[in-house]
């Protein structure tokens, strides 16, 4: 039994050891925002917060989870309000929009420790996030887009 | 109880076509009847449904992959509708019908970037059908003339006496009317919705987590399927052993599927642990010891064979091979590539022999319908598909393999739902590549550096084998050669230059890969060919690269209106900014002009792209603020292609096998990307993919005013650092 609390809500979970947190939360506890993409920490389409700091969810052992505070893009705010989601909505930046809940809580991270960003910073803390959309040109018009506001 | 009126045309104008067995069904419904879906296939699938609240509803007949489709699509039917934009839903039929189908492929698929430029019409149609309906039905109400009536924001209005209905209160008396097969079109001074930036519907879904995507499907009881495939694309199963992998944590079962087993788990992760612990054989085939050497070998001796014929020609054959000008060879060949979607495939089924349910993110619903059909005998009426949100296709989700997968490893577990995830190893691993081709050029330049004549080799693959075109047959019907495959040659045998003596073939060269179009098909590596050996042409004429396309285009209009704007862009007049070298290339695809200009710094070590700007003719641009993110898309994604992709071959099998090893471009490599959408009143084109072809050209055409070394073979990190 793993305990922990996701989006502000106590859980307890139970799996085998080792097994990594982004299919207990999208499986048990049916927070699917979260996407898995590459499952080896390559492209960042499953991180999430764990005590405000951004990981990839893929490779993070459940076991790791114990005691924490876990944020998932479901609980980045309650209704889409979060600045980094309203730029998003402002700039029209998703396409197939999959890599998006990691891109979001990627920037969200940076943006929380760094306000203004520079674009080298930008592409710094964002060079875990692939899309193959080629979204970047816009997602990094948002950050900005944050960081002004 | 009241009965519900269905009018609808088994016959209608598609595409100017008359098309028979094509339908425009667009019951106005009540919200009684939508339980009723199911047990009325008539009724399951319509593209607008008004209910008496007032509720508009659009079924949509294209799959929203990224390209902002829905939207589009809903903007073209919400303004000759009148609907109110703010209160509309959108969705996709679950039961197939000739209504979605494109005529001339006979299918339900999103391909080709129709999407726009073939549904505005029919849609449009339907739209204007319920309008004038609702229209009709407050005429008597209000016992006025039709004509003194408009619809807006969801109400017929009558301006006279600014009385307003709303269209859910009109429903039932419309219901009752005739559908008037000819209905009128509002006039352009009324079309205000489309041809401006509109906000995408799916975006504040896609921001909060909450847009479903096939992996997100979620079923009272679902189990999750892993697989475990034959590494070599013609091998299958030669035997496991159940046992190996017998008190594994939550197994359900191994499940044999072709060409490999699926084993069903109560997690994804069990499932997969246990899939990688099984012990399993596959069955030796010929292809086993396949290479990337052995292919280009393959490839090289169609270049230099002697028995193809002719599939392209324009004047005389003979004045391509004339020696009396500047001669000018070079010869070109790409990777294969695989489509690395950052969803992995995947595909949710509950499957019984009574009935079929699919949850899936799919471009080809009829093909995912007919590998059921084949595979297990599902008759079409027992077959149902939820199209999902799909986390990226370019080409790959029109497959129906992951579709069988699922609808067996549900049937072995009773019918309880299964979804069966690919890992990324098995999504890049598991084949239908776009394919490798080579290409060889000669071309004949007079005194003033014109070209004369040009001779076109292609070798490599036919990617129309994988539509399931027969060749000969195809031959047949269109009175072309069997090697003539326009999803092979499109953008060399159809290219708008005007060479008067121009003559295209293509050494076929079967190999045991299997194939799937990725984004732009054909125009993604003849565009590279094409467009870079004009460079080459122009540098061995000694003329501007702009100037000597313009000189072979000047009777194409919108060809010369996307160079002359690209070069207004980037100031191709003009000296570049210091240490910055630029390439240029244009290319016509699936209905839509592209010109690209690439502002790289280059040396001999390597290059980093600075800018791209990008010009495109796509006729009215329904909702620009995605053409240029789709043209702003299609140059990273084409970015990253021509960088660093491709798929080797050794022992039979895909050398790569994720991310590490297939690199998608990461943010801080991305150029700005400009965009400007011109509008010469051409035909509507295609969006998703014309933005691809022109990058990779424009690339190497900029290294090569930098370095004037000539990149002829994809990826460019074969020969420079990124």
């Amino acid at each position: 039994m793993t305990a922990f609390t996701i989006n502000g809500r106590a859980v307890d979970v139970t799996a085998e050891p080792g097994t990594p947190l982004l299919w207990v939360i999208r499986e048990q506890l049916k927070l699917t925002g979260t996407k898995f993409g590459c499952g080896v920490a390559q492209c960042g389409a499953c991180m999430l917060h764990v005590d405000g700091e951004p990981v990839r969810a893929c490779v993070f052992p459940l076991s790791g989870a114990e005691g924490r505070s876990i944020t998932t893009i479901e609980g980045l705010s309650e209704d889409g309000s979060h600045p980094v989601q309203q730029a998003w909505v402002e700039l029209d930046v998703p396409q197939c929009g999959y890599c998006q809940s990691g891109q979001i809580m990627s920037a969200a991270a940076l943006l929380a420790r760094n306000p203004h960003p520079t674009d080298a910073q930008i592409d710094d803390a964002m060079s875990g996030n692939l899309c193959r959309c080629g979204t970047y040109v816009r997602i990094r018009a948002a950050i900005h887009r944050v960081a002004e506001s | 109880m009241k009965t519900h009126h269905l009018s609808f045309s088994r016959r209608a104008f598609l595409g100017g076509t008359l098309v028979a067995g094509a339908a425009l069904i667009i019951p106005l419904r009540l919200p009684t009847a939508w339980a009723q879906e199911e047990e009325d296939p008539l009724l399951s699938h319509a593209y607008i449904r008004i209910g008496t609240s007032g509720q508009v509803t659009f079924l949509l007949p294209t799959s929203e992959m990224g390209q902002g489709t829905h939207t589009g699509q809903a903007q073209i039917l919400a303004e000759e509708l009148g609907a109110d934009w703010s209160s509309i839903t959108v969705g996709m039929p679950n039961k197939l019908s000739d209504d979605y189908r494109i005529p001339f492929i006979g299918q339900m698929r999103s391909v080709g970037s129709f999407g726009i430029r073939f549904w505005h019409d029919p849609l449009r149609r339907a739209a204007a059908q319920a309008r004038q309906m609702l229209t009709q039905a407050a005429a008597e109400r209000l016992d006025v003339a039709a004509a003194a009536l408009h619809a807006e924001n969801g109400c017929i209005v009558h301006a006279d006496s600014g009385r307003r209905i709303p269209f859910g209160d009109l429903v039932e008396d419309a219901m009752a009317l005739p559908m008037p097969e000819d209905p009128t079109l509002r006039p352009d001074s009324e079309r205000t919705l489309t041809g401006r930036k509109v906000a995408r519907l799916d975006t504040p879904a896609k921001v909060t987590g909450k847009a479903v995507y096939g992996i997100d499907v979620e079923r009272e009881g679902i189990l999750y399927g892993a697989a475990r495939l034959a590494p070599v694309f013609s091998a299958d199963v030669e035997s496991f052993d159940e046992n190996s992998v017998s008190g594994m944590p939550g197994v359900v079962a191994v499940v044999r599927v072709p060409r490999g087993v699926v084993v069903v788990a109560d997690s994804w992760w069990q499932a997969k642990q246990t899939a990688d612990a099984l012990d399993i054989t596959f069955t030796q085939t010929p292809a086993d010891t396949l290479s990337t050497d052995e292919i280009d070998e393959m490839l090289r001796q169609g270049l230099d064979r002697t028995d193809v014929p002719i599939t392209t020609l324009r004047g005389e054959a003979e004045a391509t091979l004339w020696d009396d000008g500047q001669v000018v060879e070079a010869e070109y060949s790409v990777p294969f590539l695989t489509h690395a979607s950052m969803e992995p495939i995947n595909c949710t089924a509950e499957s019984t022999e009574e009935r079929t349910e699919l949850w899936i993110g799919t471009q080809g619903q009829d093909i995912v319908r007919m590998t059921l059909e084949n595979a297990m005998q599902i008759p079409a009426d027992q077959f149902f598909i939820n199209t999902t949100y799909l986390g990226g296709g370019f080409g790959r989700k029109t497959h129906g393999e992951i579709a069988l997968q699922a609808a067996l490893a549900s049937r072995a577990v009773d019918g309880r739902p299964v979804k069966v995830l690919w890992a990324r190893e098995d999504d890049v691993q598991q084949g239908q590549y776009r394919q490798t081709m080579m290409c060889r050029f000669r071309a004949v330049l007079n005194e003033a550096g014109q070209i004369t004549g040009m001779r076109i080799r292609v070798s490599g693959p036919q990617m129309g084998r994988e539509y399931g075109i027969d060749p000969e047959q195809r031959a047949q019907s269109t009175g072309n050669l069997a090697n003539f495959d326009p999803f092979s040659l499109g953008g060399l045998s159809d290219m708008r230059y005007v060479i008067p003596n121009f003559v295209v073939d293509h050494a076929v060269v079967d190999l045991p890969i299997p194939l799937c179009p990725w984004r732009s098909i054909a125009h993604s590596f003849n565009g590279f060919f094409f467009e870079s050996f004009m460079d080459e042409c122009a540098a061995a004429a000694g003329r501007d690269p702009l100037e000597f396309r313009r000189s072979h285009c000047t009777d194409q209009a919108r060809m010369l209106a996307v160079l002359d704007r690209v070069a207004e862009m980037s100031h191709w007049h003009e000296p570049a900014a210091e240490g910055i070298s630029r390439g240029l290339a244009v290319v016509e695809s699936y209905g839509s002009y592209v010109a690209q200009v690439v502002e790289a710094r280059a040396d001999d070590e390597g290059i980093q792209v600075e800018r791209v700007h990008a010009a495109i003719d796509c006729g009215r641009a329904i909702n620009p603020g995605q053409v240029e993110a789709q043209l702003q898309g299609a140059v990273i994604d084409a970015l990253g292609a021509a960088m660093r992709q491709k798929v080797t071959i050794r022992d039979g099998h895909a050398e790569q096998s994720n991310f590490h090893d297939y690199p998608l471009l990461r943010i801080g490599e991305a150029p700005a990307v400009t965009v400007s959408i011109v509008d010469i009143g051409s035909p509507l084109g295609g969006v998703g993919e014309p933005g691809i072809p022109p990058l990779a050209p424009a690339l190497a055409n900029a290294l090569f005013a930098a370095t004037q070394q000539r990149i002829r073979h994809l990826p460019l990190s074969d020969h420079v650092q990124g």
